[in-house]
């Protein structure tokens, strides 16, 4: 066990004003378990299973602090996170920004809400009744504790029975260029009840060559027959840490589709767990580009702990220069869950030899009548292939490009909404620099 | 156009080609025959600027210019096109844009504009229909999950598309049946040209049944052992490789 620096202790004991629902008792006691957790037990280091691949000490060395409120907006950042058509919820700095956000015509009876805007009584009911939620026990580390015990703020979001929402939800969490060495903990709850559906994307951005600390978790109940498609699409700055986790449960028949785009970061890791139900289905969708001495950790766990449910994940890495890439994903099929169908994929592009990625897949099956298949490739572009096409007249560079891009772009159709096609596309295209080129692809 | 003047290539320490020597002049065809192992794929890639190959001796020119010299991008861009053996599948790359991209790098070679999109996609879809290519090919990925004689249609689709002055066809009956035979070939003739030279790359007399070269060479061991008419093809065919190899020309 580590013990937590002087500066994440001072962080602790002082921050209480900057922090929602300090009205909520509840919500007092629980942020007071997570501050002792985390005194006890630090931030995870190498030593931790789970965190070998992760070298966080960078991050503990800076003296990260919560940030002023109402700090002025860049906007040139705020238009290229918003997407078109969507509900938009905007954070700055950890903190909820009304005049910058909007959820006109929703359907009747949605809450979509800032946990600072909770209110006693039903809105509080669904905040304890959420927080917490999906949560394992061993789903905890120094950052969730960190991010339960310090949370600003957040979203509220729940879709009543059979309600669909039409429209989806963009949260978007932007590091001001105004307050270096922040730390912004952003705790989202999302519960979609029996047969709703909506979509739910979190978008995060900040300022190039800002260093500040995002730390986020997501949780997400998805009820029986209800359909949720979930997006995180991870902009930070290139000098940013970033810390992100999306925890699920999905009951009975429940449909939950998540995909995780990670650009930007210096350090970024996000872990994706769910629990599924009988019957359920689950798709993991994960693309990762690192570039510099960009490192990119993606942690998923897929817990199979009931019969019948099908689960497919397919992550993309591409890593260049001196990057490093960690996929972890882990596949647990509880002894009750037989007819579990599960596929897991990961396949790695290395475009420098100074690139490097620690993929480790692992599957854990305590049913006798499963179909698992997991698959794991790390390779380099295919020298016949740009052969191939420098023969027709693509340069060296271009040819590599168009191939490293096709690796990507596969990731990128499968978006299916279109706005937010476009944003993933915007980012992608900025790790090429024959950008103009390639937009004829589109 | 092209001259290939006492060319010795090396492949893994091993010598391949041991002194070729080959003029070839505006508007030729030119038919090169050989056994399994005589060297003439390596012609093929030496020509296109395959990597992996060690040229210890002699000289390619191409429009007077030194082609050894030139990396595989500029001469596609300066005119020189080979059709593969084995097409290359590029999963995720469309056809349509392959062939934009790569028309646009011989244009801006030869200092034209690029071809407006209208223009561009009218043109290659005239093309496909003389292949009698279905116009889903342009948005499929290159070359992937085609049956063989697709692939081969699609190498001389890109070749009328780029208009090259030199093509380097290399195996290119390979797998085909006749019908598909017979499309590919009249696809090449309708590239010819006085302007531009066709090398064809083959073990088997049946591709010149309908594209009729001017020249036949022999290739066996690395070297040229007999140059000839279209009559050479036939007689190869009758009396076999093993005539050529026991009757060396001094």
């Amino acid at each position: 066990m580590s013990v937590l620096s002087t500066h994440y202790n001072d962080l602790l004991q002082h921050a209480s004003d900057e922090l929602t629902g300090n009205d909520f008792p509840w919500l007092g006691s629980l942020r007071q378990r997570s501050k002792d957790s985390l005194l006890m037990s630090g931030l995870p280091s190498l030593r931790d299973e789970e965190w070998r691949y992760t070298n966080i000490s960078a991050i503990e060395k800076n003296e990260f602090k919560l940030a002023a409120r109402n700090l002025a907006v860049d906007q040139s950042l705020l238009s290229k996170a918003l997407l078109d058509h969507c509900h938009h919820l905007v954070f700055i700095d950890g903190y909820y920004r009304d005049e910058l956000s909007s959820s006109q015509d929703l359907p009747k009876g949605v809450t979509v809400l800032p946990l600072s805007a909770v209110e006693k009584g039903e809105q509080e009911t669904q905040f304890k009744s959420l927080i917490n939620a999906s949560f394992n026990d061993e789903d905890a580390h120094g950052f969730t504790h960190l991010n339960t015990a310090l949370f600003t703020d957040g979203v509220l979001v729940c879709i009543p029975e059979n309600t669909v929402v039409e429209k989806p939800i963009q949260v978007v969490c932007l590091a001001s260029s105004n307050s270096p060495l922040s730390v912004s903990n952003y705790r989202h709850l999302v519960l979609a009840k029996a047969g709703s559906k909506a979509t739910v994307i979190e978008s995060y951005y900040g300022s190039q060559d800002m260093c500040y600390l995002t730390n986020a978790v997501t949780e997400v109940v998805v009820e029986t027959n209800a359909n949720l498609s979930h997006t995180r699409l991870q902009a930070e700055s290139n000098q940013a840490f970033h810390m992100g986790g999306v925890y699920s449960t999905l009951e009975k028949s429940a449909m939950f589709s998540q995909s995780n785009f990670t650009f930007g970061g210096l350090i970024s890791r996000a872990e994706i767990h769910a629990d599924l139900g009988v019957e359920s289905s689950c798709i993991l969708d994960g693309l990762f580009l690192g570039q510099d001495k960009q490192h990119l950790d993606h942690h998923t766990r897929l817990n199979h702990k009931q019969p019948h449910a099908v689960s497919q994940e397919l992550y993309k890495g591409v890593m260049a220069d001196q990057s490093t890439g960690v996929f972890q994903g882990r596949i647990v099929v509880a002894e009750d869950a037989q007819k579990t169908d599960a596929t897991m994929n990961n396949r790695n592009l290395l475009l420098s030899e100074r690139a490097n990625i620690d993929s480790k897949p692992q599957l854990e099956i305590y049913a006798d009548d499963v179909k698992c298949a997991h698959g794991v490739t790390i390779g380099q572009l295919d020298e016949t292939a740009i052969f191939y096409l420098r023969s027709r007249g693509a340069d060296e560079k271009m040819a590599k490009n168009m191939l490293t891009f096709a690796f990507a772009n596969e990731m990128v159709e499968r978006i299916s909404l279109e706005p937010l096609r476009h944003k993933v596309m915007d980012e992608l295209l900025k790790q090429f620099p024959q950008t103009d080129i390639l937009k004829e692809w589109l | 156009m092209l001259k290939i003047k006492n060319l010795h290539v090396k492949v893994e320490g091993k010598e391949i080609l041991k002194g070729i020597n080959l003029d070839i002049n505006p508007g030729e065809v030119h038919a090169i025959m050989g056994p399994n192992g005589s060297g003439k794929s390596t012609l093929s890639y030496i020509l296109a600027g395959r990597a992996g190959y060690e040229i210890t001796e002699g000289s390619v020119s191409f429009h007077g210019k030194d082609l050894l010299e030139m990396s595989v991008e500029e001469r596609a861009w300066a005119g020189v096109f080979l059709a593969f053996q084995y097409p290359v599948e590029v999963p995720g790359v469309s056809n349509i844009y392959m062939l934009k991209a790569a028309l646009n790098g011989v244009r801006k070679y030869n200092g034209l504009d690029q071809l407006d999109a209208m223009d561009f996609i009218s043109m290659v879809k005239e093309k496909m229909r003389d292949l009698d290519m279905d116009e889903k090919f342009l948005y499929r990925a290159v070359n992937e999950g085609f049956s063989g004689g697709e692939k081969k249609r699609n190498e001389i689709l890109q070749m009328s598309v780029l208009a090259p002055s030199l093509c380097v066809l290399d195996e290119t009956d390979s797998g085909l049946d006749i019908d598909a035979l017979k499309i590919v070939s009249e696809g090449v003739n309708r590239l010819r040209d006085p302007s531009r030279s066709f090398i064809l790359v083959t073990h088997y007399q049946r591709l010149l049944d309908y594209i009729k070269p001017d020249f036949v060479h022999v290739l066996a061991g690395g070297e040229i052992v007999k140059s000839g008419g279209p009559e050479l093809a036939l007689e190869l065919e009758a009396k076999g490789y093993s005539w050529v190899e026991d009757n060396k020309e001094s």
